[in-house]
This record gives structure tokens, sequence and C-alpha cells, in this order.
């Protein structure tokens, strides 16, 4: 457990109920939007067919609120990071839909699908998150290069300053440390103001300090600038900066909870672990 | 073993890498073993035919000691007829018979149609004897009895739809023959393409030879038991004096024919070895390429292997292994795809008239194995360097991200090495340029391509990084971002950027070098006849080849009006003795004195105008300065066939020309002085100017004088400039061909190179799709990509071609190439060209990016 950073402040709420999965933290939302960022009802994923059947995601129904800090926990193989790949519209359902804001993005065709991820969407990976020919700058920009979009000038300052990468704005990825390549990977998700940024285990190839630093990043974001995040992670610490965590077990949203910190999350896992192995 | 077993899983696990290189080491072997396949199987052919022509022992008139420069004088050397009867009495001889046989002849059929071969093959015309039935045999009609019957084979009968009966017209030195076809012969061997036509003995030996009582050789056939050798001596025992005489056995004979073909199969030969060369120069950069990028892609793994305790040496010869599979299979492969290839090549024979028959295909035992040695050897040589570099990888690669990093220091010595190399190359080139004699000149062009390539070879990476910014300010700024990445991809391993295109660029340097010279050479011919050429128009026979113009088509020429002067050009043989007591072959040009205005030249002593006088001539500069010869010198001329003349040098004429260079000339009624009629040469050439306002009416006048005399072309200047440039453009078409397939190479090494980085890249191009790259987006990038590596590869090669070609040209200037055309048209082409192959090259690579999964290449593992 990483001590080095002060976890964030939570709104008083203790411990979240499973049963009030959706509506919290509108209050938070841009002006005249809904109050979900994002929908999943219903959705399917299975790999192969016959007794070779696999199912990923089993009948799973999902709000993504609003300008909030959502976690998606659970064990290896819950089918944490193939819902995040479904929402993010990088893997294709095998039924149900799922909606970003007001569209439907299940069934949409690659063309469609591919504007949607880079006008809509922003993404932070583990690892290997930014080209190595391109400059950090380069590196943030690219989403919106590539649309044939300027990036707003003010935002992208305001942004650089946030994630401090005024410096080396110049340098290549292999000049940067592991932390500060995952700060422009952060950059690049915050510049193109996507409606959601999906982040597959952000933190995963960082030490706890430099993790930490991302973290606060990705929590700033959500409380100065209003961005939704959605997270997948197995960390409890990361886990701890989201508002809210869903637990998936076996295919199937089993839990959630609000507002956690990491040792709430870290006894919830112990206590999956246990049930699993006893069920 | 282990490293055998490494070696070719992974041989295997690279199959599509290894096909690409696979293809080019297929190529080369392929143009190696159709080579040889082709021209043993001509061979074959020419050997079938001579042997089957042949008689056991033969004897033909010696052949004159003489210069092979000189055309000689269109009159056949013939044997008396009696020694027909002396060779018959040889003891072991069962008979002996006079042969009349003439190549320079043509035949016609009543249309005044050639009916000779298109593809070079000669017109043979002799008498129907016994020995003719060695090779032919009657199929239709009988054979040819009294002057006005002929025969002819049945090859050319069938490609002209002649029959029993039709006219044909044989046109010889002593007149014309007309005659009806009276029998059809048919070849027992595999005819190439000569037309062959029969008349009875006396009409052959009156027509043909001009007398009654003289052979073209003695055919003699052996009793049963009697060897051909023992024969030959028996026979010149009866013959007594064989000082005029030279006797051959039957594999004499052939191998005597055989030699007269000798260069136009050569010359066959060594444009296919170009192919070939061209082929396994390209190839060699494709596999050295695919290796290297191979070594690359697996540095974690040879890592992995180091670290558990592989030597430096194992690891390089497993590398080397995996070339040996790759040089067994192209070349396995080559050796097959050569022999279709050679029959290929002899169906397009067939249909330019050569006809060759697939009954010969020859296969040496030799070929096979030359290929696979040239292939193999060749693979594992192109391997060498990238398995040394495996070798290198050290223990620590296995535990790095991935990709070795730059050899810094490397690469260093690798551009200084090459910088000199190229300076040095460039200092030699010049030096060429300057060089006062051509021979001086030739090695240092040599060295100075040598240099320039190898050292643009190794400062290839180093231009790459300047010359793909210049490229892509100039072509990919219009791409926006997708042409960002696609400069900086390019940029991303100057090293693989550079040999790849380095592998187009060895085809097109080859390729712009020789347009340059081709180009110029057609330029400054030009001029040349612009400035020296005064004749409106100029006959000559039509296949070139030593032909000469009958006498009775110089009649028929004469007799054409509008013509101011009609000029005729003889060259005639002599032993000329200067008065500095040397003594040396030359040929005189004998020509009536309007060839001075035909074609002008210039003089550095002396008129031209007093040479044509009586008992008067001129000589070339260079002789002059050899030989020490001045104006009013007297000359020893030892006229072939002819008496001795002591003529007068009245001019010297300057030889910094390309027409009529270092010519002699005297005044044909000086040389008929001394040459008796019968054996004064026939017309070499003739030139004819028309009266002042009647070019047009001459023109037509001289073509129909000519009508008669299909053999024969009438040409005015313009025709004659565009022939020039034909047959400059008949070899430049041969040089294209070395750029298809230096391209078709090439291209395979830039697909090889693209699919690799798209393999390598699979993490970038998930992210970048991942973050909303389209997939038209991320195919144009690619494909810029190849665009740029191409467009580099042929800026490199087509400037240091023209590099080289313009250092020929001014070298050769010495020799009288003066003007230097570099052919901007057919050099823009190829740049563009070179654009559309880089599009080509990417498509497969860039449509498997675009099917790439991009889940799979973002997942982490």
């Amino acid at each position: 457990m990483t001590t080095a950073v002060t976890i964030p402040g939570h709104g008083g709420e203790g411990e979240g109920a499973a049963r009030s999965a959706s509506m919290r933290g509108g209050g938070r939302a841009a002006g005249g939007r809904t109050a979900v960022a994002a929908r999943a009802r219903q959705i399917v994923k299975a790999y192969g067919a016959g007794e070779t059947r696999v199912v990923a995601l089993d009948h799973v129904d999902v709000d993504i609120a609003r300008g909030q800090f959502t976690a998606i926990m659970g064990p290896s193989g819950s089918g944490k990071s193939t819902l995040m790949h479904c929402l993010a519209g990088l893997d294709t359902v095998s039924s149900g839909q799922i909606f970003l804001d007001e569209t439907e993005i299940t069934g949409l065709k690659d063309k469609k699908l591919t504007q949607f991820r880079r006008d809509r969407i922003g993404f932070i990976f583990q690892a290997f998150n930014l080209l190595p020919t391109l400059n950090a700058l380069e590196n943030i920009t690219l989403p919106m290069d590539i649309a044939g979009r300027r990036p707003d000038a003010a935002w992208l300052r305001q942004v650089v300053e946030t994630v401090g990468l005024a410096e080396r704005l110049k340098h290549r990825p292999t000049e940067l440390s592991g932390g500060q390549q995952q700060r422009v990977a952060v950059a690049r998700a915050l510049a193109a103001r996507p409606e959601i940024i999906f982040g597959d285990e952000p933190t995963g190839n960082l030490d706890s300090r430099a993790g930490a630093e991302v973290l606060s990043f990705l929590r700033r974001s959500v409380d100065e600038l209003g961005q939704t995040i959605v997270m997948v992670t197995h960390d409890p610490v990361a886990a701890s900066y989201a508002d809210r965590v869903l637990y998936l077990a076996d295919g199937r949203i089993v839990d959630e909870m609000h507002n956690p910190t990491a040792d709430q999350v870290l006894d919830r896992m112990k206590d999956f672990d246990s049930r699993g192995r006893t069920s | 073993m282990t490293v055998w077993k490494t070696s070719r899983r992974n041989f295997f696990a690279h199959k599509g890498r290894m096909a690409l290189s696979a293809v080019a080491v297929l190529l080369s072997v392929a143009f190696v073993c159709g080579t040889l396949v082709f021209t043993d199987t001509m061979n074959t052919t020419f050997d079938k035919l001579f042997a089957a022509t042949a008689a056991d022992v033969t004897v033909v008139p010696k052949a004159p000691e003489k210069d092979d420069r000189l055309p000689g004088n269109g009159k056949p050397v013939t044997v008396p007829a009696s020694a027909v009867g002396r060779a018959a009495e040889a003891t072991g001889a069962k008979a002996a018979e006079g042969v009349v046989s003439s190549a320079s002849v043509t035949v016609v059929d009543r249309h005044d149609k050639n009916m000779g071969s298109t593809s070079g093959g000669p017109t043979i015309a002799g008498n129907w004897t016994r020995n003719a039935l060695r090779s032919m045999e009657l199929s239709s009609g009988h054979a040819p009895r009294g002057p006005t019957e002929v025969m002819v084979d049945a090859d050319t009968a069938d490609k002209h739809h002649l029959k029993l009966g039709d006219e044909l017209r044989t046109i010889t030195a002593n007149g014309d023959i007309e005659a009806r076809i009276s029998g059809i012969a048919t070849f027992k061997v595999t005819n190439p393409g000569a037309a062959v036509v029969y008349f009875d003995t006396a009409t052959a030996q009156t027509k043909l030879l001009g007398g009654p009582d003289v052979f073209s050789a003695v055919s003699v056939t052996a009793e049963a038991g009697v060897s051909d050798e023992q024969l030959k001596k028996n026979v010149a025992t009866a013959l007594g004096d064989t000082s005029a005489y030279e006797l051959r056995t039957q594999e004499e004979s052939a191998a005597s024919s055989k030699d007269s073909m000798g260069s136009f199969l050569d010359v066959m030969k060594y444009a296919m070895l170009g192919f070939a060369g061209i082929a396994l120069l390209v190839g060699i950069f494709l596999i050295v390429n695919t290796f290297s990028m191979l070594v690359a892609q697996r540095t974690r793994e040879i890592g992995l292997m180091r670290a558990i305790g592989s030597s430096r040496k194992q690891v390089n010869r497993s590398v080397l292994i995996e070339a040996l599979f790759l040089g067994v299979v192209g070349s396995l492969l080559g050796v097959g795809a050569g022999v279709g290839l050679a029959v290929g090549l002899m169906k397009l024979m067939g249909a330019m008239g050569m006809e060759l028959s697939t009954e010969d295909l020859t296969v040496a035992w030799t070929t096979p194995v030359v290929g696979l040695v040239l292939g193999i050897v060749v693979t594992v040589v192109a391997a060498y360097l990238p398995a040394r570099r495996a070798g290198k990888v050290s223990p620590m690669a296995a535990l790095r991200d991935a990709g070795t990093p730059a050899d810094g220091r490397a690469g260093r010595v690798r551009a200084a090495i090459g910088l000199v190399l190229t300076l040095a190359g460039g200092a030699a080139l010049l030096a060429a340029t300057r060089a006062d004699k051509a021979s001086e000149g030739s090695p240092l062009l040599g060295a100075g391509v040598l240099f320039t390539l190898i050292g643009f070879i190794a400062i290839g990476p180093l231009l790459a990084s300047f010359v793909v910014r210049v490229l892509s300010a100039v072509m990919l700024r219009m791409f926006g971002p997708v042409g960002r990445l696609a400069e900086r991809n390019a940029l991303r391993n100057p090293r693989r950027t550079g040999a790849t295109g380095a592998a187009l660029m060895v085809g097109l340097a080859l390729v712009a070098c020789l347009s340059v010279v081709g180009s110029s050479m057609v330029a400054s011919a030009t001029e040349e006849l612009d400035k020296s050429v005064g004749a409106d128009f100029i006959v000559q026979p039509a296949g070139g080849d030593g032909a000469l113009i009958v006498d009775q088509a110089a009649k028929a020429l004469k007799t054409v009006p509008d013509i101011e002067h009609l000029t005729e050009y003889k060259v005639v043989g002599a032993r000329l003795t200067a008065p500095d007591g040397t003594t040396e072959n030359e040929g005189l040009v004998a020509a009536d004195p309007t060839y001075k205005d035909d074609v002008r030249r210039e003089t550095v002593s002396g008129e031209l105008a007093a040479a044509y006088g009586k008992d008067a001539m001129s000589v070339g500069e260079t002789y002059a300065t050899k030989h020490r010869v001045k104006v009013g010198d007297r000359m020893t001329v030892a006229f072939e066939g002819g008496e001795t003349a002591k003529l007068k040098v009245a001019a010297i004429t300057s030889d910094d020309v390309n027409i009529d260079k270092g010519a002699m000339y005297v005044n044909i009624t000086t040389a008929a002085r001394y040459v008796p009629a019968d054996t004064l040469p026939q017309n070499m050439i003739m030139f004819a100017k028309a009266t002042d306002g009647k070019e047009k009416e001459a023109y037509a006048a001289l073509k129909s004088a000519l009508a008669k005399y299909p053999q024969y072309e009438v040409k005015n200047q313009a025709d004659f400039k565009e022939q020039l440039q034909d047959q400059i453009g008949r070899l430049l078409n041969i040089v294209y061909g070395l750029l298809a397939l230096a391209i078709i190479v090439a291209v395979l090494g830039v697909v090889n190179t693209l699919a690799l980085s798209v393999v390598e890249r699979t993490r970038e191009i998930g992210l970048m799709r991942a973050i909303g790259l389209s997939r038209r987006q991320l195919r144009r990038m690619i494909r810029l990509e190849s665009v740029v590596i191409a467009v580099f590869g042929a800026l490199l090669g087509l400037g240091l071609g023209m590099g080289w070609g313009t250092a020929a040209q001014k070298l050769l200037a010495l020799e009288g190439l003066g003007v230097l055309e570099i052919p901007w048209p057919t050099i823009l082409t190829v740049f563009v060209a070179s654009a559309f192959v880089g599009l080509f090259a990417a498509l497969v690579p860039a449509f498997r990016a675009g099917r790439m999964n991009v889940l799979n290449a973002i997942a982490t593992d």
C-alpha cells in the first residue's frame, strides 16, 4: 500500500450498495446532458460455439455515470477487460446493446466505430501507449491530427500543465520514464475532450509512486474537469481513487462499492476470493 | 542437431518472408539455367543439323588469309571441277561429288517478296546432290532439271504458301535465275530457319559460281570400314598438291559451321546472363535485408538462446543454415523455372521465325549443378553479415524490451567508409571524363562506377534519413498527420530503408546509365549525320551483316531519273606498305569521287578531291601519325586478287568522326585498274543525290527501281535517322527488360520490408486504430511509407546512373560520342513509375495491416 500520496477524500458516503447501481453523481454532469455517459443492456460476449463455448460477459447491465470515476475490478478471467473493450467500441458483443450518451454503438460498422472512438473516446493502456516515432506533444495531439481537427490551444495548455509535462513536450517516448509516458497517455486521452476515457490497467506497469501520480491526475481530471473515466484494474489502491467500483466475476457484475478506500476494496476482494474457492 | 532443428523451425515459421527471398533466388537461378538450357538446345539443334549436312570428308577451297573486318567481294571462292575426279579415286572413297552452295543469294516470289528467313537465318542456294540427301528428302515433285526448275525446302514453302509450279526468282551475283518449283524437299532434322533452294548442278555452277568448271566444295563419301580421318589422308594424297584446299572430316565441318554461328549464340547468351546478373545482384540485397530483419525481429529469442548457453557460433550457424534451406529451395525451383524459361524462349524464337524443336531440349548435367551451386552460395554468402550480427546479440537482449538499439559506432564507421568510397569513386569518374585516351579512362570509369555504387550502398542509411526528409517535405505534407507518420516510419530504421532502397537503386542506376549513353549515341550520330551526310538517299542491304549489293541492282539504280549523282561504295581488301616499310592488311574504300559530297570529311592536310585522282589515295589521321605518312608519299598497295600499285597520298582525313573513321579512299576507277572486273567487290552501300527540287520523284523512282530487289532498302536522311534510333531503341529495349526484372525483384524487397514492419508494429498499429486511425488512413500510411522508400531508391539510382552515364559519355567523346543527351522523358517516367511501384508493393502489407485485430494488437501479455 502506498502512503506517499494521500488518497483523495470522498464526499462522506460510506460503502455503497449494489442496489443503487446507477444514478449517482449526476450532479457533476455537464449541463443539458443525461447523467449517464454510457450504458450497456444485457450484453453477452461469448467465444466459440457448442462445447467449447466460453461466455466472457453474461447478460451484463451497467450504467456509467457522467463525471464519475468508475473502476472495474475482478479476478483474472472475470471479463473485466472484455467489458471495457466492448464499452469502448474496441470489441463487438454477441448480443445486447451499448449506448454512448444516446448513440447505440453496437452494430456500428468498423468505419463508424473508428470515428466514434476517435472523436468521443479516450484511451490509456497499460503499456505501449505512445508511438515511438512521435514526440510527447505529437502523441498528445495525435487523435485530433488523425481527425483533422485543430486542438484547442488553451485547453491543451491546461491539460499539459495539469499533467506536468510542459518541459518534456519535445521528448520522444524513449526519453521519458514509465510514469512520464503514462502521463503523456493521460494527456492524450484528455486533450481531445472525449466523453469517456477508458483505462486498461493504466498503472499496471508503474511503480507505486508513479502509479499514484497518474491516478491523482485521473482523479483531478474528474474533479476539476468533469471528465468521465472508466478504469479496469486489479489493484485495490488504484480502485480506491474511483468514485465507484464494480466487481465482476464469471462475466457478471456481482457487487459494487461507492467511494471506497483501498482497505475496503482489498477486504472485498479477499471476500470474493474465499467465496470463489468455497462455491 | 538442435541447431538444425531450430533453423528448420525458424525457416518454416517464416514461410511468407522466405518465399519472397526464395523468389529472388529462383529468378536469378532460373535465368542462369534458362540461358544454359537454351544455348545447349541451340547447340544440339545446330550440331544435329551440321552433322547431318556434312559429308564424311569435305574438300573446300583454302580461305585466303584475310581480315575479318573486311566484307569480302561477294563472289564465291571455288575448287576446280577436276578435284572431284581426283578425290573419287582416293583409296577408301566410295564416291565424290561436287557441291555448289552459296549464301549470298536472295530468293523472291513473283510478287518480289523475299522468301528468306525473318530471323536472320541465311538463304542458301545449291545443287541437288546425293550429299543433300543426307539431311533432306524429296517430299513432293521431282528434282530440278535444267535452268527453269528449282526445288525449295518445305519449311519455306509452308511459310510462304508455295506450291509446285510457282515461280521463284533467285537473285545471285551472276544474275537472276527465274525458275518454277519442280519439287519440295523436307529437312530430316530441325531446320532453325534457313531458306534453301536447289538447282541442277549445271545451273547452280554457272549462276551461283560463275562458271561450269568449279564447285564450292567436294564431298567425299567413305567406303564401309574406312574412318573419316583415314579417308581425309587418302583424299589429300589423291589430290596431290593440297595447298589450295582445306580438307575436313565430318566432325571438322560441323565444328567449322558452328564457329560461324558462334557470335550469334554468344549475343543471346550474354544478354541472358546479363538478366541473370541483375536478378542476382538485386536478389542479394533482398536476402541480406530479409535476414537482417529476421534477426532483428528475433533479437529477444536469440538473446534467450544465448542466455541459456548457445554459443555465438551456434547462433551464427543457425542463421546460415536457414539461408542454406532458402538457397536449396530457391535454387531447386529456379532450375525448374529455368527449363520452363528456355522452352518459353524457344517458343518466342519460333514466333520470330527461328524454329527450335522441344525434341532437342538439352539439359546438361552441369546445368542443375551450376544453378544449385550458384543459388546456394549466393544465398549463404548474402546471409553471412546478418548471421554475424545475430551472433553478436548479447544474452542481455533477452531481458530488454524490444529491438536492438542501433549500433551507433558501427553506423558511423559505415557512413565514413561509404563517404570515402563515394568520394574516391566520384574522383575516379571525374578523372575518367578528363582522360586523354579512352583506354586510360575506361579503368577509371569502371573503378568510379564500382566505388560510387558500393559507397552509395554504404551511406544508404545516412542518405535515407536526409533524402526521406526532403522527399516528405515535398510529397507527404499534403497528407497531413498520416504523411508525417509515414515519414517517421520510413526514417525509423534508416539502415533498413537504405537497404531496401538500394535494391531498387542498383537496377535503376544501370538502366539510367545505359539510357543516357544510348540517347547520347543517338544524339551524337544524328548530329554527325546532319553535319557530314550530304547525300539525299542511302541504299544498303536490309539485313546488314556483310551482305553486298548485286550488280544488277546497282545497274537498275543507275537508270533512275531525277538523280544528280549516284555514288558506288566498295571496300577492297589490300596489303598496304607504308613508306616506313610496315605492312598491314587494310580495306580501302573505293568510291566514286561524288562520295566526298555524300559524306563530307575534314582533312588535316591535302585536298580530299585530289585523293580521287589517278593513282592517288587518302589515309586516315591515325594511320598517318602511326606510320609517319605525309601528303605526297607513295604507298605500295597490293590489291587482293589484283595487282600491286603505287598510290600517292593526296589527303589525310581527320579521324574525329564516327562515320568512315580511319577510312582510306581511292577512286573506283583506280581500283578497277588493278583489280579484274570479276574479282572487284560488289557495292557495299550506295548514295544518291536528287536533282534540286526533284527529291520526292527521285525517292519514289529509287524505291521502284529496287522493287525487284527487296533485300535492299533505300532511305532518305529522315528514314536513316529513324533507323539509327530504332537500332539503339532495340538495344535500349533489352535494357528496359533488365529494368523490369530489377524492379520485380526490388518490389519483392519493398514488400518484404513493409510486411515485416507491419508485423513489428502490430502494437503500434493497434494503438493507432484504438485511438481512431481509420483503416483507410492506416493503409494510406503504409502506402506512403512504401512510396517514399521506392522514390528514395529511384532518386539515388537515377542520380547515380545519370552520373555514370555522363561520365561514360565524356569519356566516349574521345571515340566520337560528342553529344551528351539525358533522356529526361525516360528518367521522369521511371521516377514517377517508381512511386507506383511503391504503391504496388504496399498493396498486400497494407491490406494485412488493415485487417489486423485491434484487440490482439493491444492485448497486454
